[in-house]
């Protein structure tokens, strides 16, 4: 299991990143997470919505709410620009995070 | 015989008792949970059992409170928000009319009409770009205070400008016609530094939002 730290500090560029795929509501982004991470990146359901609100107030996300196929009712958040540009950025410092810890564990081994 | 409804309705009550009292939240959970209900009894589970592990996966009234609770905005933070929003439209709105005025009914030479448009680009500099040079205030109050101060600050400022200065301009010996065009670009100056406050104050709360880490674990 991923270390909550590490879980809370991906939460915002998975979720910029899934929305950038197209629009979507709560329920379908933690599912998608868990089945992309095999399950190894557990969320506590409720704990998505505050962070999505945050987003939207920061300027990152917007929302509607729309009907589902079913004729349930969903609130359905999708990209603004400054989510494109936040997206762009995080995948940059974890890109460099990434790069780094793979340049120091193939030195391990050679 | 479990009744859905009924513990849905009884689990709402809990949540409201923890202070998720806002409907949008609580509908959105509501919405989620009954999706992660329908996902559990797909995959066996009777309904009872399904309600049980769907409440527990959204987790304790108290510690989503506590998440949502971060996203509450204080009346200090909102007053620097409406005085903000109020500023920027206001300020757009003179601009336009000043560059009408400036450009096309009286006669202006072009060192009023350089002075009155560097005035507006500094106005819409501020606003747009300005937070970038900001520093990040990580203590939430230090920084509504500090907002909240720049509004009052701009505010107070401009009624000094219109009750003691502008008076003070308006009675000097007017000679030529562009007495009323300097009068603009005194004001529109006068409006530039109110502005620049404002966006100051709006500024600190954008550069701290955009630092923020979520929690969701």
């Amino acid at each position: 299991m991923i270390r909550k730290e590490l879980v809370a500090a991906s939460a915002e560029p998975l979720i910029l990143s899934l929305l950038s795929r197209g629009e979507s509501y709560g329920y379908a982004i933690i599912q998608e997470v868990r089945a992309r991470s095999e399950g190894k990146l557990q969320w506590t359901d409720g704990m998505l919505y505050p962070v999505l609100h945050r987003m939207e107030h920061r300027g990152l996300i917007k929302s509607r709410w729309g009907e589902s196929e079913t004729g349930r009712k969903r609130k359905y958040y999708s990209l603004k620009k400054d989510g494109k540009t936040a997206m762009a950025k995080h995948h940059e410092q974890w890109s460099l995070v990434h790069s780094v810890l793979a340049g120091l564990r193939k030195e391990q081994y050679v | 015989m479990f009744d859905l409804d009924h513990a849905i309705s009884e689990w709402q009550r809990q949540m409201m008792a923890a202070g998720i009292k806002t409907p949008v939240p609580l509908e959105e959970l509501e919405i989620h949970l009954r999706e992660e209900i329908e996902r559990q009894m797909r995959s066996g589970l009777d309904i009872q059992k399904a309600f049980e592990a769907a409440t527990r996966q959204i987790g304790q009234a108290r510690a989503l409170r506590s998440e949502f609770g971060k996203n509450d905005v204080s009346i200090g933070a909102r007053f620097v928000e409406l005085t903000g929003i109020a500023w920027g439209v206001v300020a757009g709105l003179f601009s336009l009319w000043a560059l009408f005025f400036l450009f096309t009914i009286h006669e202006v030479n072009w060192v009023g009409r350089m002075l009155g448009l560097v005035a507006i680009a500094s106005t819409v500099l501020s606003w747009r770009y300005g937070y970038r040079v900001l520093p990040v205030i990580r203590h939430r109050q230090v920084r509504t205070l500090m907002g909240f101060a720049g509004c009052i600050v701009s505010i107070l400022w401009m009624g000094t400008f219109v009750k003691l200065i502008l008076p003070s301009l308006v009675v000097l010996p007017t000679k030529t016609d562009t007495s009323p065009a300097w009068l603009m670009v005194s004001f529109l100056w006068a409006w530039t530094v109110a502005a620049t406050l404002a966006s100051t104050a709006h500024g600190l709360k954008k550069v701290a939002s955009r630092q923020d880490q979520p929690a969701v674990s």
